[in-house]
């Protein structure tokens, strides 16, 4: 018998355009708590996926459970052998209740006429509900739980379905931290029964609370597998972030002008809490922060489709009040958002119809009709100085290779004019050489005195292109740091802790400090 | 008992109660058994085609094309009758080959939906189409009256037992049968699984194609039936006598309390919104109000109750933080 409950090995995963996973590999031993670890687009989310048969590896994956090879092809192979995976957005059916929910899957090899056993089902939920010592009535529709009690739900199916190596998705994710500690409770009991359990998260402190071992992962390749105790904080972040590739980092001290857009005290409930900051002409400010530390939603909320609860906006040192979306193009504000393809383009229509979108009504003749000379006029020209390629106006957006899409993004919103332009995860989904024209572009609309503010996970890009850092966390700004000073372990120790970093106990602390005063 | 009153089905039936108050007042024919009987009667193709309709409206697609197929497969038995010989193992057999019809007809909407993935709207709006041109290409638009239908045929339409008509029968039959499926079998199940969250349901190995494809075969089957209980009930063979009826269909299904985004609905609910409509309709006759109002108020409560689901659920939705800030 093997030591170990699963083994994966020569992992690999090619999307169209971008190979999310690399070689990877992942070994679990039997009753561990195994902490899976990377940024956010590291790879985690698919290594899942993969495990749980919704993705197909590349050729040449091999899986072990307990030693022996096995293959998973759908979903169904995972679980029979033992695997239960526990989303991050949960596996639930709001609509039925606790005890369906535990039970459901259960069934899903036999005939679809079979009669169901009511009397089984309940008994198999109120047995694995008492399993963990829960109390909650199977017979509630899971809608009425919160969802610190929905999560347990979806354990007690784990334990119902006899799973053997329980996955957990960011699990803390959406708890309180009175919910998180109980939830810790869980799995230290889950595991002493000898269950094992992959923990993936970005708390740091969480993985030193609950973890035995861990497995890094970066850019979608396998860093290593460490013990536990063997590692401090310092060490884990190098591993998380240190590259053999990344961009230039951007050295040069811009000139920076008068200040044109300031933001104070913003605050929306459940969304981010007391941002101040300002951006001066000229410059690119990079905003960053873990995926859920509320970037996105500042974004929003200064675009005018998240309506803060409280706060103030000065544009040229005019205060402004943006009501909406509309309103914000109106006074001088772009926002790009991150889905590209759903939210920033009509992908079927062409890249002249694209470009002139935001400022068809600039574009009437005197019979208030569209005039369609102008607008491939304006086209042309964008395509021109963006260098979209290739550069054929009447091409639908769709036929556009990520980059150029973005292009045609960024020129429809230039058509505008703004004062202010918000782009999220500007390179999100783009190939590496595309990326680099992307930042130089950015770079040109700060230097043609456009205000640039950039979203991004990416550190690496944070620093080709920012002249200033502001990091996120938990909805607040955790830290500000100037490109001179900024490094990704200083911006990743912002973002994962509330500041300090060089001793990592004091963070430790700090963090734990923090947490119990929420 | 708080849970109970929480059910929307209890708001519906207070509703009907409510209007059958006045009702009453109103004329004293409405609270008679036989007025009942004829309303139920009158209501049972509806009652067959919303039930099927339920399930579809459960995992969130909808059928247009239910009111064309019960004509197509009408028609069928019409022509059926003067290849069938007068007795009663041919009224046997029709209960066989007009769900086959039905089924052969849902079946080609459920694979477009399932395999091709192409929305169900669309797919029922084209066979819709496809379906009644046919039928009237064929018919010329004719209808086929009582003279030519079997006497064992018309002894069954007019067959009462303990004084309530065989049509209403038909319906309990139909009614019980589906509401076992829903509550008592793994496809069952399955459909409100895959209504409540379609993700999940691939997470936990739901095939959730082979739900899509079982719940538009289900429809064509009742939609068979049905077509047997509409030339039973009105004794002939109407090529254009169903037009428009999905949509009161649909609007039964709806006022009975199945959620149009789906994972919600029950037979119960769903013949509870036939019965309401079926009052209205009843109460507005009685009372002498002009028929063209009946499509007003219906479609007024339908868009009512629709949005009042929609705001609910917004609502709910808005309360969901996103992030947890730190104080």
């Amino acid at each position: 018998m093997s030591d170990y409950i699963l083994q994966m090995k020569n992992i690999s995963k090619t999307f169209p355009g971008v190979k999310a996973l690399d070689n990877v590999e992942l070994e679990v031993k039997k009753g561990e708590v195994h902490a899976l670890i990377g940024e956010n687009g590291a790879g985690k989310s698919t290594l899942i996926k993969i495990l749980a048969g919704i993705h197909k590896p590349d050729p040449g994956a091999k899986f072990y459970f307990e030693g022996e090879e096995a293959k998973i092809n759908k979903p169904i192979d995972a679980t029979l052998k033992g695997v239960s995976i526990i989303y991050q957005d949960l596996s639930l059916f709001p609509n039925l209740s606790v005890a369906e929910n535990i039970y459901i899957g259960q069934d899903s090899n036999k005939k679809p006429w079979k009669k169901i056993n009511w009397k089984n089902i309940k008994k198999t939920a109120e047995r694995a509900l008492e399993e963990l010592e829960v109390d909650i009535d199977p017979n509630t529709t899971v809608e009425r739980l919160s969802i610190a009690q929905q999560q347990l739900v979806e354990i007690a199916r784990a334990l119902a379905f006899e799973a053997k190596l329980i996955v957990m998705d960011e699990p803390t994710s959406a708890l309180s931290s009175s919910e998180v500690e109980k939830l810790y409770k869980v799995v230290d009991k889950l595991s002493s029964r000898g269950i094992s359990i992959i923990f993936i998260s970005h708390k740091l402190k969480e993985l030193f609370r609950v973890s035995d071992r861990f497995t890094v992962l970066r850019d979608g390749k396998y860093v290593g597998s460490y013990q536990t105790e063997e590692i401090d904080e310092a060490k884990l972040i190098n591993l998380m972030v240190g590259r053999d590739v990344s961009y230039e980092k951007n050295e040069k001290e811009v000139e920076t002008g008068e200040i044109i857009f300031q933001v104070s005290n913003f605050s929306k409930q459940g969304n981010f809490k007391d941002i101040s900051f300002s951006l001066k002409k000229g410059e690119v400010l990079g905003i960053t922060g873990l995926v859920g530390s509320g970037r996105t939603e500042l974004a929003q909320a200064i675009f005018g489709v998240n309506k803060p609860d409280s706060g103030e906006l000065k544009i040229y040192g005019n205060y402004v009040q943006i009501r909406s979306s509309a309103d914000a193009v109106k006074k001088g504000v772009a926002y790009i958002p991150e889905a590209r393809q759903t939210q920033g383009l009509v992908l079927e229509q062409s890249i002249i119809n694209n470009i002139s979108l935001p400022i068809l009504n600039r574009m009437r003749n005197k019979l208030k009709l569209i005039d369609r000379k102008s607008e491939v006029q304006l086209a042309e020209q964008y395509i021109k100085s963006l260098d979209v390629r290739p550069a054929l106006p009447d091409l639908p957006a769709s036929k556009l290779s990520g980059g150029n899409q973005q292009k045609v993004v960024i020129g429809k919103w230039l058509s505008a004019q703004p004062k202010i332009l918000i782009i999220d995860e500007p390179t999100n989904g783009i190939d590496i050489g595309a990326k680099t024209e992307i930042h130089k572009l950015l770079r040109r609309l700060a230097n043609d005195g456009i205000g640039v503010i950039m979203i991004s996970s990416e550190l690496p890009e944070i620093l080709a292109v920012s002249d200033r850092v502001l990091v996120m966390r938990h909805g607040r700004i955790s830290g500000e740091l100037g490109i001179k000073e900024a490094t990704q372990e200083k911006i990743m120790s912002y973002a994962l802790n509330s500041g300090k970093k060089d001793d990592s106990s004091d963070v430790l602390h700090e963090s734990n400090q923090v947490s119990q005063g929420v | 008992m708080k849970e109970l009153l929480k059910q929307k089905e209890i708001s519906i039936l207070a509703i009907i109660l409510l209007i059958g108050a006045v009702l009453s007042f109103v004329s004293p024919v409405f609270l008679t058994v036989g007025n009942f009987l004829d309303i139920i009667e009158g209501n049972v193709v509806l009652g067959i085609l919303a039930i099927g309709m339920t399930l579809i409206i459960i995992t969130s697609d909808i059928d247009v094309s239910v009111a064309a197929v019960t004509t197509a497969v009408a028609v069928s038995i019409g022509y059926l009758f003067t290849y069938l010989p007068d007795s009663w193992i041919s009224v046997l057999l029709l209960f066989l080959i007009a769900p086959v019809i039905g089924l052969v007809m849902g079946l080609v909407n459920g694979l477009l939906v399932s395999i091709i993935e192409i929305p169900a709207i669309v797919v029922t709006l084209g066979t819709l189409n496809i379906i009644a041109g046919i039928v009237l290409y064929i018919t010329n638009g004719n209808y086929i009256n009582s003279t030519s239908f079997p006497t064992s045929f018309m002894e069954f339409a007019n067959y009462e037992l303990l004084g309530i008509p065989i049509l209403i029968y038909l319906l309990a039959i139909v009614a019980i049968g589906t509401w076992y499926i829903l509550k008592h079998t793994l496809i069952g199940r399955s459909v409100l699984a895959i209504g409540g969250n379609t993700q999940s349901s691939v997470r936990v190995g739901i095939d959730y194609k082979k739900v899509k494809l079982f719940v538009f075969a289900y429809m064509g089957v009742l939609a068979g039936i049905a077509a047997i209980a509409q030339t039973a009930y009105t004794k002939a063979v109407d090529p254009n006598g169903m037009l428009g009826l999905e949509l009161t269909v649909i609007a039964a299904v709806v006022l009975g309390g199945a959620n149009i985004h789906g994972g919600r609905g029950s037979v119960h609910g769903t013949l509870l919104g036939v019965l309401l409509l079926a009052i209205m309709q009843n109460g507005m006759i009685l009372a002498r109000i002009d028929t063209y109002w009946q499509n007003v108020v219906t479609g007024a409560i339908i868009v009512i109750a629709v949005s009042y689901d929609h705001i609910s659920y917004k609502r709910s939705q808005d309360k969901l933080a996103k992030i947890e800030v730190e104080a």
